[in-house]
C-alpha cells in the first residue's frame, strides 16, 4: 500500500466531492423538495478520505501541512468541509451541501495539478510553530469565508425565486432566508477573525534568509491586506449602513471568486512565499 | 362475524342533513348499548364529527340484513322516530327491505334514487337518497382506513381526523363496546395511518390560502416568534391568515380598519391592539408582515410611499400579503428590497401546489391502504375468533 500516497486519498476524496456535485445538480432540479441526507454522506466520506490524506501528508513531513499550494488548498477545502459537516447537523441547513460541492470540487481540482506540489527538499520550505498557526489560521479563514459564499449563494437562489413568486420557494426544504443571512454573517465574521489572526501571525515571522523584500511590499501582504479591507468594509456596511441583504450576499460571492481566481497569482508573486 | 359501515359524510349530504343525524358526545355510549342490546351488533363505534356521521359495527347479521336495521337505527336515533315512518314512506332515507347484492360491490352499497325530495321535521333538506352509504367487508375496513388517514376528508389528507376516530374508538372502548374485531381494525387502521405519514407526501403543505402565507412567512423569517403583524381592512381571509400566523408564535397583531370599534373588537380577540386606520403607516417601521384586505378602490400603499418607511426600518424584511381585491398594494413594491409582496392568486397557487401533490399521492396511499387490508384479512381469517355476543359476553367463534 506504499504507492497509494496521501496525494491518492485525496483524489478519492475530489471523485466523491465530484459526485457530490453532480447529485447537488439533482437536487437543485428537483427544487430542494427530498431531505439531503445523501449529499451530507457523500461530503462526509469525503472528508474522512481528505482527512486521511492531510494526516498522511502531516506525518510524512512531520509539519502542519500547509507548505506548498496543494497543500494550502487542500487545507481550505478541508476548513470548509468540517464547517460544513458541522453546520448541516441542523437538517434544514443540510442543503448547504448543495452549494458547498461545486465550490470544495474546484479548489480539489485546482489542488491536484502537479506544478502545484513540488516535491519538498530536505526540509520543509516553512516550520515552526508561529508558521503553522500563520498558514492554518488564513486557510481555515478562506475555507470560512468559501462556506460564507455558498450560503450566501443559497440566500440569493432563494430570494430570487421567493422574489418572483417562484412555487419552488414555498416547496422546497431550504431554510429561511434570515437564517441564511445570520449564518453568512457569522461565518465571514469567524472567517475575518482567523484572518486577522493569522496575518497578525505572518507579521512576525522571521524573512527567508535570500530574500530582502520587506513584509509591506510583498505582493502577498498586499493582496491579503487588500482582502482583509474587502471583507472588512462588507462587514461594515452591513452592520453600520445597513446594507442591503441581496447586496452583502453578492458582495461575499464575489470577494470569494476574487479571492480563488487571485489566490494562485499572488502566491507565485511573492518572494516571502515562493522564495 | 361481519364489519360493516353505514354513514352520511360531506360527499353527499349537505351540512343541514349532517347536523341531524349528528351525535354528541354524551350520547354515544347510550347509542353505542343500544347497538347491541338490539343484537345488531356485536361490536359498534360511532364516529361523529362535523363532516360525517357513520357507525362500525361488527355484526354477526347478513349485511343487507344489518344495513336496514342499522339505517332504521340511525333514523331513530337523528330524533326524526315520531317521523319515522313519514321517511320511510318517502323512501328516501332508507333501503328497499331487500337490497340488492351490490351492497358487495366495491364501492359499496348506496340506496336507490327516489327521484325526488323530501323535508325532514319540516327542515327544507332535500334528500335524494344518496345521503347514506354502506360497507361491509373488504370495502367497510378500506373505507375505515381511507377515513383515518385523511383521503376521506374534506381536506385531503388533513390529520384532526385521526384525532377524532382515535376519541370515538377509545369512547366506545371504554364502555366495552369493541372487541377482537373491531379492535383489531382500528389498531390497524391507526398504524397504517401513521405508516402512510411517514412514507407519502398525503400531508405535506398548506391546502389553505391562511395556510399557504403562515408557511411563505416561515421561508422568510428564521422565526415567527416576535414578529409583529399589521391585519389592514378585516376581512374574513385576513382574520383567518393573522390568526394561522398568531397559532404559529406571532408576538402582536395590530389591527387598522376603517370602522375603529370592528377593528377594536377583532383586536381584542386576537389579544393584540387597534390603531386607527389613517395611521396604519405609522405602525410599518415596527411590524414584520403586513395583511391587506380593504376595499379601496386605489392603492392604498406604492412604491413611493413604501421606499422611506423601508430606510427606517433598517432594510429588514417585510412580507406584505394583499388579499384584497381590487388590489391594495402596487404590484411595483415587489421590487424594493427587502420587500416581499404576495396577492391572493400567488397564494391561492402554493395551496393548489400542495393540493395537486397531495392528490398525486392518492394511489401510493391507496395501494398501502390495500396491501394493509389484505393483511388484516388474512390475520382474521387465520385466527380463531373470539367475538362478543349480543350481550358482552365473549364466545369462541367457530373456526370453521
Amino acid at each position: 500500500m506504499a504507492w497509494f500516497t496521501d496525494r491518492h486519498f485525496f483524489l478519492l476524496a475530489v471523485a466523491v466531492y465530484g459526485l457530490s456535485t453532480v447529485y447537488s445538480v439533482f437536487l437543485w432540479r428537483k427544487g430542494f423538495r427530498k431531505d439531503d441526507h445523501v449529499n451530507y454522506l457523500l461530503l462526509l466520506a469525503a472528508f474522512v478520505l481528505h482527512t486521511v490524506a492531510m494526516v498522511r501528508r502531516g506525518f510524512s513531513i512531520n509539519h502542519c501541512p500547509v507548505n506548498n499550494l496543494f497543500e494550502a488548498a487542500m487545507f481550505i477545502a478541508w476548513g470548509a468541509v468540517i464547517a460544513y459537516l458541522v453546520i448541516g447537523l441542523l437538517p434544514r441547513l443540510r442543503f448547504l451541501g448543495a452549494f458547498v460541492a461545486p465550490v470544495l470540487f474546484a479548489i480539489g481540482v485546482f489542488a491536484l495539478m502537479p506544478e502545484l506540489d513540488p516535491p519538498h527538499g530536505p526540509k520543509p520550505q516553512f516550520t515552526g510553530a508561529l508558521t503553522s498557526l500563520h498558514a492554518a489560521t488564513i486557510l481555515l479563514a478562506y475555507g470560512a469565508f468559501g462556506l460564507a459564499a455558498a450560503a450566501a449563494g443559497m440566500f440569493l437562489t432563494e430570494q430570487h425565486d421567493l422574489k418572483f413568486h417562484k412555487l419552488r420557494a414555498v416547496l422546497s426544504l431550504l431554510p429561511p432566508i434570515q437564517r441564511l443571512e445570520i449564518i453568512t454573517v457569522r461565518l465571514v465574521l469567524a472567517g475575518f477573525i482567523l484572518f486577522t489572526i493569522g496575518l497578525e501571525a505572518g507579521h512576525y515571522l522571521p524573512h527567508p534568509n535570500d530574500v530582502s523584500v520587506s513584509y509591506w511590499s510583498d505582493p502577498k501582504v498586499i493582496w491579503s491586506i487588500f482582502m482583509w479591507l474587502v471583507y472588512l468594509g462588507l462587514l461594515v456596511s452591513r452592520r453600520i449602513f445597513s446594507q442591503s441583504s441581496r447586496r452583502f450576499a453578492y458582495g461575499i460571492v464575489a470577494a470569494f471568486v476574487f479571492l480563488l481566481l487571485t489566490f494562485w497569482g499572488t502566491n507565485l508573486l511573492s518572494p516571502l512565499h515562493h522564495p | 362475524m361481519n364489519v360493516v359501515v353505514i354513514g352520511l359524510s360531506h360527499h353527499l349530504s349537505p351540512v343541514e342533513l349532517r347536523e341531524r343525524f349528528a351525535f354528541t358526545e354524551a350520547r354515544i355510549p347510550a347509542a353505542l348499548k343500544s347497538l347491541r342490546e338490539s343484537g345488531l351488533a356485536s361490536e359498534a363505534v360511532i364516529l361523529s364529527t362535523c363532516n360525517r356521521v357513520e357507525i362500525y359495527a361488527a355484526t354477526a347479521l347478513e349485511p343487507a340484513t344489518a344495513f336496514t336495521e342499522l339505517k332504521e337505527f340511525l333514523v331513530q336515533s337523528s330524533g326524526l322516530a315520531g317521523n319515522c315512518d313519514g321517511v320511510l314512506a318517502c323512501g328516501s332515507l332508507l333501503p328497499p327491505s331487500n337490497p340488492t347484492p351490490e351492497s358487495k360491490a366495491p364501492e359499496g352499497w348506496r340506496s336507490p334514487k327516489p327521484g325526488g325530495s323530501s323535508q325532514v321535521l319540516g327542515q327544507d333538506v332535500p334528500l335524494s337518497g344518496d345521503e347514506l352509504y354502506t360497507f361491509a367487508e373488504p370495502q367497510s375496513l378500506h373505507h375505515l382506513f381511507k377515513v383515518a388517514c385523511g383521503l376521506d376528508s374534506m381536506v385531503l389528507g388533513e390529520t384532526e381526523i385521526m384525532g377524532q376516530l382515535k376519541q370515538a374508538y377509545a369512547l366506545a372502548q371504554q364502555h366495552g363496546h369493541t372487541g377482537a374485531r373491531l379492535n383489531k381494525a382500528f389498531q390497524r387502521a391507526f398504524h397504517a395511518a401513521k405508516h402512510i405519514r411517514t412514507h407519502t407526501n398525503i400531508q405535506r403543505g398548506s391546502v389553505s390560502v391562511a395556510s399557504a402565507a403562515v408557511e411563505l412567512a416561515e421561508k422568510i423569517f428564521s422565526s415567527l416568534n416576535d414578529r409583529d403583524v399589521l391585519v389592514i381592512g378585516a376581512g374574513e381571509m385576513s382574520e383567518k391568515t393573522a390568526r394561522a400566523l398568531l397559532s404559529r408564535g406571532a408576538r402582536t397583531i395590530i389591527v387598522a380598519g376603517r370602522s375603529f370599534e370592528r377593528a377594536q373588537t377583532l383586536a381584542k380577540e386576537f389579544g393584540g391592539r387597534a390603531v386607527q386606520f389613517d395611521d396604519w403607516a405609522m405602525e410599518f417601521e415596527k411590524v414584520d408582515i403586513a395583511i391587506s384586505s380593504t376595499s379601496a378602490p386605489h392603492h392604498i400603499l406604492d412604491r413611493a410611499k413604501l421606499e422611506p418607511l423601508m430606510k427606517a426600518r433598517k432594510q429588514r424584511p417585510l412580507l406584505l400579503i394583499d388579499i384584497a381585491v381590487p388590489r391594495d398594494i402596487d404590484p411595483a413594491v415587489n421590487f424594493v428590497e427587502n420587500v416581499y409582496l404576495y396577492n391572493i392568486d400567488d397564494l391561492q397557487a402554493v395551496a393548489d401546489d400542495y393540493l395537486k401533490q397531495r392528490k398525486d399521492e392518492i394511489a401510493r396511499c391507496e395501494a398501502i391502504i390495500a396491501e394493509k387490508v389484505t393483511a388484516l384479512l388474512k390475520l382474521t381469517d387465520s385466527q380463531p375468533r373470539m367475538d362478543t355476543d349480543g350481550h358482552g359476553y365473549k364466545t369462541q367463534a367457530d373456526p370453521a
